[in-house]
């Protein structure tokens, strides 16, 4: 059934490498969903910073390798000596009985690390598991699914589940510090978003294995990272009742895929080499497809989404007022650019209906800032 | 953000230069400011990198953590800028005036850093330095935990509105001025400065696109750009660890050098934008009532070095539940507090408030002077009546009590009514201070006829909230604080050793 949609996401993406969701685009879907470029290039899993980049806008991403090395050596420090540092948390600080069982590595099945066949393989332990005939107790990469717009795709899998007192439990092992019992809000909220996303796609995997998935798969993630200035973990139960339900919610509303691929003209692809070869499809020809294509752009872009300095750039040529970000923008409710507040400011242009109470505020505002441009002319 | 200063933006973003959005600075701006730029490791909690540090454009001192992840070099860079903040802090020890309670130093000090990350990296500082013992077998230099408190005293003082201890220079910037660019961009000092003053012979365009290239305008911190990390830093690093390793002191040499010089390139573009900012920031006028404000501030450091010098502890880690009632009421507090000061000294901020109706101006059309009421002590008081006819939306209730920043400050007066005439606003108020007597009218105590006036709510006194003793706390506020930490402190300090060298 996905077969033609597929093949439309196929040809947009072109010869480039299958991108899998990441924590950046789970993020970028959390923040802006209705954005229809995001959308696209994520679905059909096309390399965006090397798009931005040969669009002439490189992303300022990057990884410190300062950052990564902490992460990984972290990561590893938990996992060391069959996950003894994670099951001391578990049980000492956050009181949780975790039987002394076995753990399970999904990462590679025999050898084979095909998505398709790692899923399959995943599938089958954690159901089993959640039946209560599993043999482990931690599950290390599970493959997982996750719905986006009415399309299944492969979630990044780094990640250990669970299962404690018959339901299972997300972990997401991250090396910002717990300092004090109080961790950096953005990061938890981002390390978050990534676990909702594992939550809902495993609570989907469940429920077609006609599990109670609410039940299943407990919505407190457990947050392992260091405790204070030291590289010991410490874990915390992060409540994301809240942020599963939205996410939920966000991808229901999602337009699907499959009438977003139906809208676009044919033939359109965001290949950087149709012809096979190294980035040589010319700059133009690309922007003009990139054009074809709706974007929401907001500041908040900037801090998750590759192709935010092109879509920033693009909305500063229309004069949108995206650029300010949405609170400027919501005082100027059905206007959508710096040319028409001005006209209307000015009194240069008639507001209809829907904006006449917001023109009568916007002019009163733009004669409190004539008088005071006046009187404060010059002056400092 | 009010239509007014949304405006600003959109016009900003029209004319491509940044736009005034105050008359004054409501910041006190110190004639010596320590200007500190604090540089942090990427991925490392609290691992300081490196600081500029200086009270003067020309008098900077670099700071540099040759392997932030150890420990020794770690708290050795503590020492150091602990070292150069007291002294500085201390400079401002020396007049103090006034006698008992009131007695207080003349003067205090300022710390400014670029951004809000800056004092996010000084509070993780103060957090690693202010429980540090000076004895036992993990013993830093006794300057470490007094810099930690006293890094602790500043941050807590930031939290604050209107102190001016310790500052952000984009928060100062974007307070007087607004960009067309999002509150987001506006964290980036050089993105700022671009459009407030765009380097000569550059626009603000071009400007804005340097100001977001790390090669050009390398970040202001606390973390450096990933490129610089991955490119620069880390080779760096490794062969200072080489030469460490082998005992090799000229390489050993060599690499420090190489560090500094890598680093000091990386930071100078902010030392500089960061005292160009501070000019700017000069020629703007002081606000009237900042010197009240700077009063409390000094007042506050006063009462903390008093502490300090009688050996006080350092700072919980986490507020009791009194502690943070008592906190919150204090901030609160002081934003309605500040918020107020502005719109009564700043015609720009008073057209915030009156764009949203929280305040309003306008031409006084009727007024009766000599009106005298029965009080209810049946005593003949002066109860003067004035009308405004304005265009502002007012939405202030009957019996809401004014002041002007027009009138002499003991006058005061009460909202009567406020009726809609024809697409304007007519305001009648009752003036209950600084009229005088029915016998001795004061001649400026009312607004004649025809005049211009503003009026907003008076925030007015408000004594100190209550909350219990802190041994009788409901047991719903219990914390569980109460609870032993099952890793003490030691282990802690234990653990931290298990820093080292990672590779």
């Amino acid at each position: 059934m996905n077969a033609p949609v597929d093949d439309r996401l196929t040809a947009l993406r072109g010869s480039a490498q299958r991108r899998a969701y990441n924590a950046r685009s789970l993020a970028a879907l959390e923040n802006n969903p209705r954005c229809t470029l995001r959308a696209l290039l994520d679905a059909s899993g096309s390399d965006k910073a090397a798009i931005a980049e040969h669009a002439g806008y490189p992303s300022a991403f990057g990884q410190s390798t300062f950052a990564l090395a902490r992460g990984n050596a972290f990561e590893a420090l938990v996992k060391a000596n069959g996950y003894a540092e994670l099951l001391r948390v578990l049980r000492e600080t956050l009181g949780l009985t975790v039987p002394e069982v076995g753990n399970r590595d999904l990462n590679d099945v025999g050898g084979d690390s095909r998505q398709e066949i790692r899923h399959t393989h995943t599938t089958r332990l954690l159901v089993k598991a959640a039946q209560g005939s599993g043999d482990s107790t931690l599950y290390d990469h599970p493959m997982l699914r996750l719905t986006v717009g009415g399309y299944a795709v492969f979630l990044e899998p780094d990640l250990v589940a669970f299962r404690a007192d018959d339901r299972f439990y997300i972990v997401e092992i991250k090396s910002f510090p717990i300092i004090d019992g109080q961790a950096d809000p953005v990061q938890v909220k981002s390390a978050t978003t990534q676990a909702c996303a594992y939550v809902i796609a495993l609570r989907d995997m469940l429920r077609q294995a006609g599990i109670d998935p609410e039940a299943a798969v407990s919505d407190q993630i457990v947050l392992v990272a260091p405790k204070d200035f030291t590289n010991r973990p410490t874990a915390a139960f992060v409540d994301a009742r809240k942020q599963v339900a939205a996410l939920t919610r966000q991808l229901a509303r999602l337009e699907r895929i499959k009438d977003l691929v139906e809208l676009l003209p044919e033939g359109l692809t965001f290949d950087l080499a149709p012809d096979g070869g190294q980035a040589q499809r010319p700059v133009e020809e690309l922007t003009d497809a990139l054009d074809q294509v709706d974007a929401t752009y907001r500041p908040d872009c900037l801090n998750h989404c590759e192709m935010a300095f092109y879509c920033r750039a693009r909305a500063r040529e229309d004069a949108s007022l995206d650029i300010l970000g949405p609170e400027a923008r919501e005082q100027f409710g059905g206007v959508d650019t710096a040319t028409m507040v001005m006209g209307l400011a000015r009194g240069e242009l008639t507001p209809t209906a829907d904006q006449s109470e917001m023109a009568i505020a916007l002019r009163h505002a733009a004669r409190l800032r004539a008088e005071l441009d006046q009187a404060y002319r010059g002056a400092a | 953000m009010s239509m007014v200063s949304a405006l600003a933006r959109v016009q900003a973003m029209e004319s491509m230069t940044a736009v005034k959005v105050t008359a004054f600075r409501h910041r006190r701006l110190s004639d010596r400011p320590l200007v500190v730029i604090p540089l942090t490791m990427a991925g490392e909690a609290g691992a300081p990198l490196a600081a500029m540090v200086g009270s003067s454009k020309r008098n900077a001192t670099l700071l540099v953590v040759a392997q932030p992840r150890n420990r020794d070099q770690r708290f050795a860079f503590a020492a150091d800028l602990g070292e150069l903040v007291t002294e500085y802090l201390n400079s401002f020890r020396q007049d103090r005036r006034g006698e008992g309670e009131k007695s207080r130093y003349s003067d205090a000090p300022q710390l400014l850093v670029p951004n809000t990350g800056g004092i996010k990296a000084l509070a993780d500082l103060a957090r690693m330095c202010r429980f540090r013992s000076t004895t036992g077998p993990y013993a830093v230099a006794d300057v470490v935990p007094e810099f930690g408190m006293w890094l602790t005293f500043l941050v807590e003082r930031a939290e604050q509105a209107g102190t001016c201890l310790l500052l952000p220079v984009t928060g100062m910037l974007t307070e007087h001025w607004a960009t067309g660019q999002s509150t987001l961009e506006d964290q980036n000092l050089a993105s700022l400065m671009a459009w407030i003053s765009p380097p000569p012979g550059t626009d603000v365009a071009q400007a804005m696109a340097d100001a977001e290239s790390p090669d050009i305008c390398p970040p202001a911190g606390p973390t450096t750009s990933p490129q610089f990390d991955n490119r620069d830093l880390a080779p760096a690093i490794k062969r200072f660890d080489a030469a460490h390793t082998a005992g090799d002191t000229v390489a050993l040499a060599a690499a420090q050098a190489e560090l500094r010089e890598l680093i000091a390139e990386q930071i100078q573009p902010t030392w500089r934008l960061m005292w160009d900012a501070i000019s700017l920031l000069r020629s703007v006028p002081e606000a009237p009532r900042a010197a009240a404000r700077f009063g409390r501030d000094c007042a506050a450091f006063t009462s903390y070095s008093d502490y300090r010098d009688g050996g006080g502890l350092p700072q919980r880690k986490r507020d009791t539940a009194i502690g943070a009632a008592r906190r919150l009421d204090r901030l609160e507090q002081a934003l309605v507090d500040f918020e107020s000061d502005m719109a009564f000294d700043d015609p720009f901020v008073l057209a915030d408030r009156r764009s949203v109706g929280e305040a309003f101006a306008g031409t006084v059309v009727d007024a009766d002077p000599g009106r005298v009421v029965l009080s209810d002590s049946n005593r003949r008081v002066l109860r003067p009546r004035v009308t405004i006819r304005t265009d502002d939306p007012v939405r202030l209730a009957a019996g809401t009590k004014l002041v002007s920043p027009h009138m002499p400050d003991s006058h005061k007066a009460r909202i009567v009514s406020v009726l809609p005439e024809g697409g304007t606003m007519l305001v009648t108020v009752e003036v209950t201070g600084g009229m005088g007597t029915p016998r001795t009218p004061k001649a400026d105590g009312v607004p004649a006829l025809d005049r211009h006036i503003a009026y907003l709510p008076d925030p007015g006194w408000r004594p100190a909230a209550e909350f219990p003793a802190s041994d009788s706390t409901p047991w719903t506020h219990h914390s569980p604080a109460q609870v032993p930490d099952a890793d003490a402190t030691e282990s802690e300090n234990a653990a931290a050793e298990g820093w080292g060298h990672d590779d």
